[in-house]
């Protein structure tokens, strides 16, 4: 395996604050995907995901197999060289997202959550539940919605095109 | 010491999951902890998708939760393993006073700051630190039910952050439901995962995931598996074929302190338990 300069991961600490990342210490001994539920289930392999980020071989714009991973951290807790697999997906998936490939489920999560400060509706459903069990009604308030608003528009969630 | 606590709902719960917020301030009243919900809670950018795609907003919108559980003088108390992970990781990076600058730079436009104090505990920690004698003590009833604890990942994991034990076979949630006398059943080590992360997005994936894990404690003799995290909860009671009834940690508790299925709402889970 020929390591890269161009390591997309290395090229995004420079400017996205992953710089304590530790990529390079990856051997490749793949206890990672050892341990992957997703893996075993015919999804992510991240031993081959952390390859192809030390290669600079990942089409962020494009790539499937970081959106497969449940983010459960069974790789980063098994790693043995501190690589810490899963916050390099969510590094990658950070990028991706930038580029567009992100899955419609969480851009509307986002769009939701931006909207209304939260990543679930309340419907008709949660209030007549929440009346049953006397429980008092939901309320995030418009004053909490705008400094979400606020947040949104300071970080990466204010470029990513999920603003209505 | 630890000071009082706030409660942090979260968004599943209190939208589509109320029962299990009905039975966790149920538990919360007996053990006399004090629930007040913190002000101005928003979702906490769950790690699997939100925080996937914009990792500083989510330091942010993490840090604001902590900045107003500290103005008020109180810790964070979760009643999910989402909220939890992602409000404890927060916490330990904020730890940092660099990176505490960074994300008070930003909050300073909402009239905020953020001094490095807040605690964050999960329920079941909150529980565990009331003592096993007191537990036992409200015990009114015992659950004749082989019984799988899952306590899902991200109740264990990163394990360093979170303060988790023996990682490979943590026994909490295990411990917590034997002083209730529940006949907890063996597990194979490394704790696993529903597959929730892949709910709406991985389909397939996901319910394999799901039912790798199911397969598993129906293997071990498993009657009921009893969670401590509402996406595990809906991946246990909504998607599971095996029909395995499915418990939160608080309907646990709960009913064994004596409250009654119609008014912990019981009926709302769509997998049918034994009682």
């Amino acid at each position: 395996m020929q390591r890269s300069n161009l390591d997309p991961l290395l090229q995004a600490s420079l400017r996205e604050g992953f710089d304590d990342l530790q990529l390079w210490r990856c051997q490749q001994c793949g206890q990672c995907s050892a341990v992957c539920p997703s893996y075993k289930n015919g999804g992510i392999n991240p031993r081959e995901v952390m390859e192809r980020a030390l290669t600079a071989s990942i089409d962020l714009e494009k790539d499937r197999s970081i959106w497969q991973c449940t983010m459960c951290n069974a790789c980063s807790e098994r790693c043995q060289l501190d690589v810490d697999p899963a916050r390099v997906i969510t590094a990658l998936r950070n990028l991706a997202t930038e580029k567009g490939n992100v899955p419609a489920h969480f851009l509307s999560e986002a769009r939701l959550f931006v909207s209304s400060g939260m990543a679930f509706p309340v419907t008709g459903l949660t209030k007549k539940l929440r009346a049953e069990l006397k429980l008092e009604e939901l309320d995030v308030g418009e004053d909490t919605i705008d400094e979400i608003r606020i947040i949104a528009s300071e970080t990466r969630m204010g470029r990513v095109g999920i603003e209505p | 010491m630890s000071r009082e606590h706030c409660l942090f709902r979260g968004c599943l719960i209190p939208t589509r999951l109320p029962f299990l917020e009905k039975a966790s301030i149920a538990v919360l009243d007996k053990l006399g902890i004090d629930h007040e919900p913190l002000p101005g809670a928003t979702c906490c950018m769950e790690p699997i998708g939100l925080r996937s795609m914009a990792m500083d907003t989510w330091l942010a919108v993490t840090g604001r939760m902590l900045a107003l559980a500290e103005r008020d003088g109180r810790d964070i108390l979760t009643l999910c393993n989402g909220c939890f992970v992602s409000l404890k990781e927060a916490a330990h990076i904020l730890s940092d006073s660099e990176a505490r600058e960074r994300v008070n730079l930003i909050l300073s436009d909402i009239g905020l700051e953020y001094g490095g104090g807040c605690q964050v505990r999960h329920l079941l920690e909150v529980i565990r630190d009331q003592g096993r004698s007191k537990v036992v003590d409200l015990t009114e009833r015992t659950l004749n039910a082989k019984m799988a604890v899952h306590p899902g990942c991200h109740l264990v994991r990163p394990s360093q952050i979170l303060g988790v034990e023996r990682p490979f076979r943590p026994q909490l949630l295990a411990e917590v439901a034997t002083w209730v006398g529940a006949d907890v059943i063996q597990t194979q080590d490394w704790p696993r995962c529903c597959g929730g992360g892949l709910s709406g997005v991985e389909e397939e994936l996901s319910k394999e995931i799901l039912a790798d894990t199911v397969q598993e404690f129906r293997g071990g003799g498993a009657e009921l598996i009893l969670i401590p995290c509402p996406f595990c909860f809906v991946q246990f009671d909504l998607k599971q074929r095996e029909g395995l009834p499915v418990l939160y940690l608080a309907e646990l508790l709960a009913w064994s302190f004596g409250a009654s299925s119609e008014e912990l709402g019981f009926k709302n889970h769509r997998t049918r338990l034994p009682f």
